[in-house]
């Protein structure tokens, strides 16, 4: 059977994807508190509870 | 020369081919981004990559496509999709209902205003499946499987999302009220029992046009046996009965609630991503209301690897890519490139799945499944609009050159 990909653009692709979760990654608040720098709010639990939808969307009864 | 080789002793069984390059890249990108979320987030972190991964084969295995099932009914009068949705949803309000009333603190269910943001936006989601050719959680495990043309309907998803984003506050200012737990009002037996007499309901009306359709009804969401391939082989290579996917869907929706304290969602993560790479080109996404919301501002902040709904996603596709090179069929579908019509229907499709799942507060995942699972009002609003919409999508389908 024929291929049907090219495996040089799927490695390509990952690698690109992965690039870019590094690179937001290093300049993340997480990192540069796990790299020991003081004073950087992380999210690591990002929730609020007193949202009104997953999204954390207000509720419409608490908007002008 | 086929990528695909027959499995080695051990793993060899007569016929059964696996595409090796696949299923190597796959288990490596596991590798590679797990060990990145377990050294520089949390254990919790990397389960919930797991459980994210064992989301993504049971919904490629489990050829779970919400959308397909939706069009199922619709045109050809089979309903066995449909009621596997309903059975999976029935099995999880029963098992996350009482988890999430059961004094637990830190659990948050998946529940949202009803009004008209949520009828706005899951109406043009259901056009935007049909269109899209899937939903949230089918849009991410084909494309994950290698889909090329669900590759774009995803950045155009991803791109509607973002603008929805920018939209939501002023469609929350329009007529709507506050969330509705139905266990506010009939506690949490009675919460169970209203929804299993709804999704009951729901079936009785599936098997009416399918009995009047075809005289007889195909029981195919009942089936626990593979097709005569053995346990271990259905297992790695599919298909799964419906009933498997029901089980490991449900339970990995539950152990997402337990794990991260929400239930499963998936189009959030569109957002963050979208608006992450705004700000990479110098917008400024803290002048839009909606990224100035703790969770949403927060999310931007940081890093992808500390966003749940990020993590299970990079988990899915890694999940689905890894279970169709076991099945040998990654890339299949893209054998005959989307083009024309075609290729516009991904893009408007997107555009419409990304724009409804932000108004919509979710997608068939975040809204409808992890919202019945919460015995929340506002995903049965979701579900019979998003419902509405998909018939609009069907019957556009044709003009888009898609095929029923």
């Amino acid at each position: 059977m024929e291929r049907a990909y090219s495996r040089t653009r799927i490695l390509v692709t990952l690698g690109i994807i992965l690039t870019l979760i590094m690179a937001d990654h290093l300049r993340s608040p997480t990192f540069a508190f796990n790299s020991g720098q003081g004073n950087v709010e992380t999210a690591l639990m990002q929730r609020d509870e007193t949202a009104c939808a997953p999204c954390g969307a207000p509720c419409p009864s608490t908007r002008d | 020369m086929a990528d695909s080789a027959v499995l080695q002793p051990g793993f060899q069984q007569p016929g059964w081919q696996v595409d090796r390059f696949i299923v190597s890249t796959a288990l490596m990108g596991f590798a590679l981004l797990g060990g990145l979320i377990w050294l520089e987030t949390a254990p919790f972190m990397v389960a919930l990559f797991v459980i994210g991964t064992v989301l993504g084969m049971a919904l490629y295995h489990g050829a779970f496509g919400f959308t397909a099932g939706w069009r199922n009914l619709v045109v050809k009068k089979r309903g066995a999709s449909m009621r596997a949705q309903l059975l999976l949803f029935a099995l999880s309000s029963l098992i996350m209902v009482p988890m999430l009333h059961s004094g637990q603190a830190g659990l948050v269910g998946a529940v949202a205003p009803v009004g008209t943001s949520l009828v706005v936006g899951s109406f043009i989601f259901g056009i935007g499946m049909q269109l899209g050719g899937g939903c949230g959680s089918g849009t991410l495990f084909t494309v994950g499987a290698g889909n090329i043309r669900m590759v774009v309907t995803l950045v155009f998803f991803i791109a509607g999302a973002v603008l929805g984003s920018i939209h939501l506050p002023w469609w929350l200012d329009q007529p709507g009220f506050d969330p509705v737990p139905l266990v506010n009002s009939f506690g949490v037996s009675g919460a169970i029992l209203v929804q299993f007499a709804g999704l009951g309901l729901i079936a009785w009306w599936v098997n009416r046009i399918e009995r009047k359709a075809h005289g007889t009804i195909e029981r195919d969401e009942l089936l626990w046996k593979g097709q005569g391939h053995g346990l271990f082989r259905t297992l790695l290579s599919g298909r799964w009965p419906f009933t498997w996917a029901i089980l490991i869907l449900a339970a990995g929706n539950a152990l997402t609630l337990a794990i991260g304290g929400a239930p499963w969602s998936i189009t959030f993560a569109f957002n963050v991503w979208g608006a992450k790479a705004l700000e990479v080109v110098g917008v400024n996404m803290s002048q839009f209301e909606f990224w100035t919301w703790d969770y949403p501002a927060m999310a931007l902040k940081d890093s992808v690897l500390t966003n749940i709904p990020s993590v299970m996603n990079f988990g899915l596709l890694l999940g689905a890519m890894l279970a169709a090179g076991l099945a040998n069929r990654f890339n299949e579908a893209s054998r005959n490139r989307p083009e024309g019509r075609q290729f516009l229907a991904a893009v408007v499709g997107g555009l419409l799945l990304g724009y409804g799942a932000r108004l919509g507060f979710g997608c068939n995942i975040g809204a409808l499944f992890s919202g019945i699972a919460s015995a929340s009002l506002h995903a049965w609003v979701w579900f019979a609009c998003a419902f509405v919409g998909s018939l609009i999508g069907i019957r556009l389908r044709p003009w888009f050159r898609l095929p029923d």
